[in-house]
């Protein structure tokens, strides 16, 4: 076995902006131009596309713990998906050396119908464990999880954090030789995030190779010994982590992107339901909602975050935690809900939004639209989650009100 | 295209538990909170025999004819048959796209989405087999030697279905229209396919054509080995109103194998080579 456990090379992705040819009816012409014209080369970008990621080169050691950093949109996800063979560059070239298990969305092979030990059994295999591993490390599973007696229970009765838990434990005990991690801290409470950050450090010290994507500075400085920063597909800083840490913050503090000229959708409100500067007891909930009117046909990616001293705390998207963007024709407005536990804490904390696009651009940025201070109560519980819910709205996908994990808790 | 194939069956082969995993939970997730329970399994195939019931009543009614039990038997074995291949393209088509949260989020081979909806729709089947089993002899089927051919048959039909099924989950998942194109051709698809009737009953030339559609063959097969007890090495010729017809030719057997295996080779290699535009276009 070689040192290097993954190696990229100067790997670029291409997206497509915008609507694809998604139906029959629209194969024909559109192949009908590629022949007329010929495919573009992959080097060049069409009117409608955009690089996900440039250029990006990098390698990790055997035993080493990757830390890779940056602002929305940034192109971690992207390369996250690279890595776990989800996406396949356009160009340039990626090696892993070893068994891959990922940490991401760690409840996305459950069914709600099915019960947790059903589940342990199915998402064990989708994640690519033999039954046999399974059966063996079940009660370990089951244990790590903290699920107990409900194991028999079907999981839609299960609380979001507890799905989360469950999941976590099974992709846990994988037992990979390169682990990808990506945003999983805010797993259930802080008990647990305790006993995740204790296991990754486990897994470190047994050899095992780490990429770890977060927004938790003090997560990624406690378990990486080096980091990537990415901004807009590119690879800004690498190596010694203080330094990249310390680029991000530099980028990051009053970090205010730039405006689209034409900005193709505003806020028409975002407001507290529960009041504009409140104070909340530890583990409560707050809902927020965002009105945002598009003058244009858009696929908008809304985003939430809240900071505190300017650092981020929870910083998530609609597209990430939907998995597609908003799409809103010109004059529709949509109404989304943000739903957070404040399960942080003590302190003040600032509540921004932003209106991006899936391009990387940004049509709105509001780093301070609310603020929100969380008491002093020493008994923190309940999860940090931010449930999201899409209301009203004239645009296609204003459907269900869903709870994905996602969003980012601090550390203890 | 070797190369596609042999990782293709290698990555399937290693992910198997996986499969069997699949299918099982679309399995429990069938019968849980089902009100017909284990009946759905035989529900599409009665539909199918009443129906083709209804239409040989009005031809015989027409010709001056009664009904025969053989009849029944004959409807009964080719709509099992039809049962499967629908039910499981029906599962199948859909069975990326209703996955999509796998398929964005974590690596397996593909493949296992629509394979394991022919696996749950094999289950449904074997109840159907069953079922026939009990029924048959009462229809006045009696055991035969040339019930060999069955397994043949039967694995051609999963291999032709499993084929289709590829191809089809993969359209779905690039053109959205697939499915409701897939919805309606099977819905008509009863009639261009010999179950109701039989090939012969079309005269010479609608007979040739109805041999086009693969699963001819393999239905015409399935009827000919289980009721009729005919060993289909050799051509099977019948006196119709004095004329005689040939109702079986060995070469569409062969014929139906040949579609069977090139369609399940070809949707496996197309399958493989577009597996990794799924997580972006799904």
């Amino acid at each position: 076995m070689t040192d290097v456990a993954i190696e990229m090379d100067t790997v670029w992705k291409k997206f497509q902006r915008g609507e694809r040819h998604d139906s029959l009816r629209d194969l024909v012409p559109a192949v009908a131009r590629r022949i007329l014209h010929g495919a573009p080369p992959a080097g060049v970008l069409g009117e409608a596309d955009f690089w996900a990621l440039r250029d990006v080169s990098f390698q990790v050691e055997r035993g080493d713990a990757l830390g890779i950093i940056g602002h929305n949109g940034a192109g971690k996800s992207t390369l996250l998906k690279i890595l776990t063979k989800l996406l396949r560059p356009t160009m340039g070239t990626y090696q892993t050396n070893g068994r891959v298990g990922a940490l991401i969305e760690v409840t996305a092979g459950f069914h709600p119908d099915l019960t947790g030990r059903e589940n342990i059994f199915l998402n064990g295999a989708i994640i690519g464990m033999r039954r046999t591993d399974i059966e063996r490390r079940f009660d370990a599973i089951v244990d790590f999880s903290g699920i107990g007696e409900f194991i028999d229970t079907p999981v839609k009765r299960y609380s979001s954090g507890m799905n989360a838990r469950l999941g976590f434990s099974i992709a846990a005990h994988l037992e990979p030789e390169i682990l990808i991690i990506d945003e999983v801290l805010s797993v259930g409470d802080y008990t647990f995030q305790g006993k995740c950050i204790r296991w990754m450090q486990d897994l470190l010290k047994n050899g095992t190779t780490v990429i770890f994507v977060s927004h938790n500075m003090d997560a990624v400085l406690s378990l990486c010994n080096s980091a990537i920063l990415l901004d807009h597909g590119r690879v800004a800083a690498k190596g010694e982590l203080t330094k990249v840490v310390g680029e991000y913050y530099k980028s990051g503090g009053r970090w205010q992107p730039e405006l689209l000229a034409q900005a193709r959708a505003r806020t028409v409100e975002f407001s507290c339901a529960q009041g504009r500067d409140l104070l909340v007891d530890p583990g409560e909930r707050v809902t927020f909602e965002h009105t945002i009117t598009a003058t244009a046909d858009s696929e908008l990616t809304p985003g939430f975050f809240v900071s505190r001293a300017d650092k981020p705390v929870v910083d998530t998207t609609y597209a990430r935690m939907r998995g597609h963007p908003l799409r809103l024709r010109a004059g529709e407005s949509a109404t989304i809900r943000w739903s957070l536990a404040f399960n942080l804490p003590a302190g003040v904390y600032e509540i921004g939004f932003h209106i991006g696009d899936f391009a990387g651009g940004y049509h709105e940025h509001q780093a301070r639209a609310c603020i929100v201070t969380v008491g002093d109560d020493p008994r923190v519980r309940g999860d940090s989650y931010v449930a999201l819910d899409l209301q009203e709205g004239s645009g296609a996908d204003a459907r269900v009100l869903s709870r994905a994990p996602s969003g980012q808790g601090v550390l203890p | 295209m070797i190369a596609d194939i042999r990782t293709a069956t290698i990555e399937v082969w290693e992910h198997r538990e996986l499969l069997e995993q699949l299918a099982r939970r679309d399995i429990k997730l069938r019968y849980k909170q089902a009100a017909m329970g284990f009946a759905w399994a035989i529900f599409m195939p009665c539909l199918i025999v009443l129906s083709g019931l209804i239409i040989r009543f009005a031809m015989a009614q027409i010709s001056g004819q009664s009904l025969a039990k053989v009849d029944i038997a004959n409807i009964a074995v080719k709509g099992v048959g039809w049962a499967f291949f629908v039910g499981a393209l029906g599962f199948a088509t859909s069975s990326l796209v209703g996955n999509s949260a796998l398929v964005t989020k974590i690596y397996f081979p593909r493949e296992v989405l629509p394979l394991s909806s022919v696996g749950a729709q094999s289950f449904d089947t074997s109840i159907g087999l069953l079922t026939l089993l009990v029924i048959l002899p009462f229809l006045g089927v009696r055991l035969h030697a040339s019930l060999v051919w069955v397994p043949l048959l039967l694995l051609l039909l999963v291999l032709f279905t499993t084929g289709v099924s590829l191809f089809l989950s993969c359209a779905n998942l690039f053109f959205r229209d697939v499915k409701y194109i897939v919805q309606i051709v099977l819905m008509f698809g009863i009639f261009f396919t010999p179950i109701f009737y039989e090939p012969s009953m079309l005269g010479a030339r609608g007979s040739q054509l109805a041999v086009l559609n693969p699963l001819t063959g393999i239905l015409e097969g399935l009827r000919l080995s289980v009721v009729e007890g005919r060993d289909l090495l050799h051509p099977i010729s019948v006196v119709i109103k004095g004329v005689e017809r040939q109702v079986w030719n060995p070469w569409e057997l062969a014929y139906s194998a040949t579609i069977a295996i090139a369609g399940m080779l070809g949707s496996t290699v197309m399958f493989r080579r577009l597996q990794h535009l799924f997580a972006e276009y799904v």
